[in-house]
């Protein structure tokens, strides 16, 4: 860690960073963000296989923009996700360092958005076991099995949108869930309203979603939902050929088309 | 009394509620259980459209618009194509049965080919039965498991 | 109050009693991916007896998640309205903490002062609290710092402790003989036992007095922004947390039928306090998590009288950057 902590506070004080996003140690000994705007705060930062948030979600957030010159700290899934949002074009220019922890244990520190391009793009990673695994079970499942699995979980739901604030992605000022001229999507949370979310959720984030987990690992009911979003990424992957959080200027799979593209339910 | 399938078809103005509109005009005979909903084109279609519309009591839903390179909009319906590809996946993965929703192109002067997919369709949901799974999802309230339990 | 012992091999022959006398029992039972949650059982074998905290709080038995409060429909003659306070089934909570169980104390106040809520009060009506003392505790845990204890006996109509072979077994209100009186056979009546040797030992984070008193110059505090930074603004904290309130009015149906319900809602939520006029007085999180704190620790105190936070630490749990309430607290309350 102490690397890491002479990098960062290097940064602070050439003054190319004036905020740090990264992890502390918390209760239960689990790392939690801490936000360092002070080289004194430098000691509480941490970087372990066990931090597991996507930092990139607060760049969303206005305190943090008016902060200008940021640093965050990011494991492949982050990285994935400032490249992905780079090509959506959220990032305006606030994002001065990146830094990560490879495979070998070495800090390694990104000016540019390139840098983390490239980077991502030589180490871009797989599902996890845990989820390979699920995924699997699904496939394996009759279609009446799945929607038993399904409305189960979905029954469990409590609205309480922590999936989608967790999200790096969902990062609209005004969700459709928050639209009530109509109330689009059921605010109730029974199975049909749930229903309506998660598919919403789901379509919403096909193609752009970069499978770091987090909306599933933080439910607080315990429901799966990345693997919707995997789901719809591994879709679109294979029909449109489109890889997300691979390039700052990858287009958007929904909102292209190639005149050749295959399906065979159309009549 | 014998089930009749409610049908919902969302479809663009200028090919295929054109090409409904033939059928009409040329008296083609066919099942009358679809309401027709009409779109300037099938890239305004919002998937959550036709799960609303299975929620509010659709048995089966029909998609149609024009043929690729037809569109009126250019594009419209390439858009279109992507999203359902996207959609039914989502669906199936789910577990819902994407068989009781129907797409297809049909162009303004397939009158006949409009009347066949909908008696298709018709025969197709009437066979598979009336769509319940979400009538059996709805209001399940603590009011329910408590009349669930005094029932009991 | 009344004190008795059973022996804990009975207590499933005092649980399956509860059920056998036609009561609805929700207790704490172990899901698939390994969360603890309250549900309705069928018998002892369901429940677990291995946790230190549910995931959610028992709130949801008086005030539920989603909750009818009248369908309507248009007929010839007019226009339909029915409710279903008269479905509402004798309930018993078994498993709740003590934390859990002041929290109703509050939830009383807080529905049945003013306006009597009569959803609330039907409810609250036909619920009896069996609350089990904390051998365990972990360290979210905070409930000596608000002026409880894992062996207190506020809110509940029964409380258990553990003590070995034998339960100690204390009875507070009416409800709770009733409930006993199920099952007399296996309760003989017993001298009153010093509980602390069983009880889970938990660090004291602050003197709520101390607090209560602080708390009242912090608005301005420069901390706030620092315990809000992690904040994205979901909300699970609200919904996990046995003393949160806010509610949400939506109707659903269409013009012929349809019902008007209660729904759970966050002040976390961007759209909480937005006006019809387009203006919100809460723009940022900084803001609105101030706004909660607060809330738990001050406006229910000038409100009501009582510190809503009872100290159960579900919402450090439960929070996806587990933002701490008690340190968040200090922090903005340091002299």
């Amino acid at each position: 860690m102490k690397n890491l902590q002479n990098k960062v506070a290097e940064l602070f004080e050439n003054g190319t960073i004036n905020l740090m996003i990264g992890f502390k140690e918390a209760i239960h000994k689990l790392p939690v963000p801490c936000f360092i705007d002070n080289v004194s705060q430098i000691e509480q930062l941490i970087f372990t296989p066990s931090c597991k948030g996507n930092l990139a979600v607060y760049l969303h957030k206005i305190e943090i923009k008016q902060a200008k010159k940021v640093g965050i700290l990011g494991n492949i899934a982050t990285l994935r996700s400032l490249v992905q949002l780079t090509s959506e074009n959220q990032l305006g220019d606030i994002v001065k360092t990146v830094i990560t922890i490879n495979a070998q244990g070495e800090v390694v520190v990104f000016s540019t958005m390139d840098e983390v391009e490239a980077y991502v793009q030589a180490n871009f990673p797989e599902y996890t076991d845990e989820d390979k695994k699920l995924l699997e079970q699904l496939n394996a499942m009759t279609r009446a099995e799945r929607w038993q699995y399904w409305t189960e979980q979905f029954s469990a739901c409590i609205k309480c949108y922590a999936c989608r604030a967790v999200c790096p992605m969902c990062y609209c000022p005004t969700c459709t869930v928050e639209s009530n001229q109509p109330q689009w999507i059921k605010v109730s949370s029974q199975t049909t309203g749930n229903l309506e979310w998660h598919t919403m959720r789901a379509m919403h984030l096909a193609g752009r979603c970069i499978n770091c987990g987090e909306c599933g690992r933080i439910c607080p009911v315990g429901i799966p939902v990345h693997l919707l979003t995997a789901k719809m990424n591994q879709e679109i992957e294979d029909e449109f050929g489109a890889k997300t959080g691979f390039s700052c200027k990858s287009g958007y799979a929904l909102n292209t088309f190639k005149p050749g593209d295959k399906e065979q339910f159309i009549k | 009394m014998d089930f009749e399938p409610k049908i919902v078809a969302f479809v663009c103005n200028w090919c295929t509620y054109a090409g409904a509109d033939l059928a009409g005009t040329s008296r083609t005979k066919y099942a009358t259980n679809v309401s027709i909903i009409r779109f300037p084109c099938t890239g305004r279609i919002d998937f959550m459209l036709l799960m609303k519309a299975f929620e509010n009591g659709a048995d089966g839903i029909i998609v149609s618009g024009c043929h690729p390179n037809d569109c009126h909009y250019t594009s419209g319906n390439f858009h279109a194509r992507r999203r359902w590809i996207v959609f039914r996946s989502v669906l199936d993965f789910m577990g819902f049965d994407t068989d009781r929703i129907t797409f297809s192109w049909v162009s303004a002067a397939e009158g006949t080919k409009w009347a066949g997919l909908v008696d298709e369709t018709t025969e197709k949901i009437r066979e598979k039965g009336a769509f319940t799974d979400f009538k059996k999802l709805d209001v399940e309230t603590t009011n329910q498991m408590i009349d669930e339990e005094l029932a009991k | 109050m009344n004190i008795y012992n059973i022996k804990s091999s009975q207590l499933a022959a005092f649980f399956d009693q509860l059920i056998k006398s036609g009561k609805m029992v929700i207790a704490p039972v172990l899901k698939k991916n390994g969360k603890v949650f309250f549900e309705a059982v069928q018998s002892y074998d369901q429940i677990s007896t291995d946790y230190i905290q549910t995931g959610f709080s028992a709130k949801s038995v008086v005030f539920p998640k989603v909750e009818e409060l009248f369908s309507f429909n248009k007929t010839q003659d007019g226009i339909e309205i029915t409710n279903n306070l008269h479905t509402i089934p004798e309930t018993v909570v078994w498993g709740l903490r003590p934390c859990d169980a002041s929290a109703f104390n509050y939830l009383t106040e807080f529905f049945l002062k003013e306006n009597p809520d009569t959803y609330y009060a039907a409810r609250k009506e036909k619920t009896t609290l069996i609350a089990i003392s904390c051998a365990k505790a972990d360290d979210a845990c905070f409930c000596t710092s608000v002026g409880l204890n894992p062996g207190s006996t506020a809110g509940s109509d029964v409380l258990l402790t553990v003590m070995g072979e034998n339960v100690y077994v204390e009875v507070l209100t009416e409800k709770g003989t009733a409930a006993i009186e199920t099952s007399s056979a296996l309760f003989t009546a017993s001298e009153e036992k010093s509980k602390e040797e069983f009880l889970a030992k938990i660090t004291t984070v602050f003197s709520i007095d101390e607090v209560k008193e602080r708390i009242k110059t912090a608005y301005d505090s420069a901390e706030w922004k620092n315990a809000s930074m992690g904040c994205f603004g979901c909300g699970a904290c609200a919904f996990a947390c046995p003393t949160c309130t806010c509610f949400d009015i939506q109707d659903e149906g269409t013009q012929d039928s349809g019902k008007r319900l209660r729904c759970w809602d966050a002040c976390g939520f961007g759209l909480f306090t937005k006006h019809t006029s387009g203006h919100n007085p809460r723009t940022n999180q900084t803001e609105r998590r101030r706004q909660r704190l607060l809330h738990k620790f001050k406006y229910s105190v000038e409100n009501l009288g009582i510190v809503s936070c009872v100290g159960c630490g579900r919402c450090i749990r439960v929070c996806p950057a587990h933002l701490n309430i008690f340190q968040n607290i200090l922090s903005v309350t340091a002299p």
